[in-house]
């Protein structure tokens, strides 16, 4: 199923009342949030009424907030070879 | 205010210029494509599913593209009181985040 993608990049603060209702509605609260909403009509038309406000891509499947954060981390600059605990160690036995 | 000057002093005088910088119309032209890609994003997404949305056909038909466009409609508005009719986007409100591409035909 196919989803539409949506991040808020601009906020609608001094714009008309129409456009923080219909971001209110697509669940846009704050700048640079991204929401998941199935591909459909209706949300077509909200995603065009705010067109210029927001980033939209489509994608396959709808990711969690967990994923999302996931996807953030930044590279941790080292790999692990092995652990200690999984080394037998040389004073046993 | 160190430097005594009508804009500084207060009043009514501002001081914005009269045609936008270069920057600031790269920047516009960066927008205008923005608006585009997001159209066409949901359109496609439509057109998969063999729906269309109303609106985004009258877009297509009403509205020129950012290559489309001349950089008379992309940097300038159409204001009947302006000597030639013309004023820099840049004077209408919230000019960053309206979709201002049409100007009355002949003007």
């Amino acid at each position: 199923m196919a989803y539409f993608r949506i991040t808020l990049l601009r906020s609608a603060i001094g714009l008309p009342e129409k456009y923080s209702g219909v971001l209110r509605a697509l669940g846009l609260r704050k700048r640079m949030r991204t929401v998941y909403h199935p591909v459909s009509q209706s949300v077509a038309g909200q995603i065009f009424a705010v067109k210029e406000l927001v980033d939209v891509q489509e994608v396959d499947r709808a990711l969690s907030k967990e994923e999302m954060k996931e996807l953030r981390r930044p590279d941790p600059g080292f790999y692990i070879e092995s652990k200690a605990r999984d080394r037998a160690s040389p004073y046993e036995g | 205010m160190f430097r005594p000057s009508l804009p500084l002093g207060g009043g009514l005088l501002w001081k914005i210029p009269w045609k936008l910088s270069s920057p600031q119309k790269a920047r516009q032209r960066k927008r205008l494509k923005l608006v585009d890609k997001v159209v066409d994003t949901v359109s496609v997404a439509l057109s998969k599913q063999g729906h269309s949305t109303k609106a985004v056909e009258r877009w297509y038909t009403e509205m020129p593209r950012e290559e489309e466009m001349l950089a008379k409609d992309k940097y300038t508005i159409f204001d009947r009181k302006e000597k030639k009719y013309r004023k820099g986007i840049h004077k209408l409100p919230k000019w960053t985040r309206l979709s201002q591409r049409l100007n009355p035909p002949g003007f």
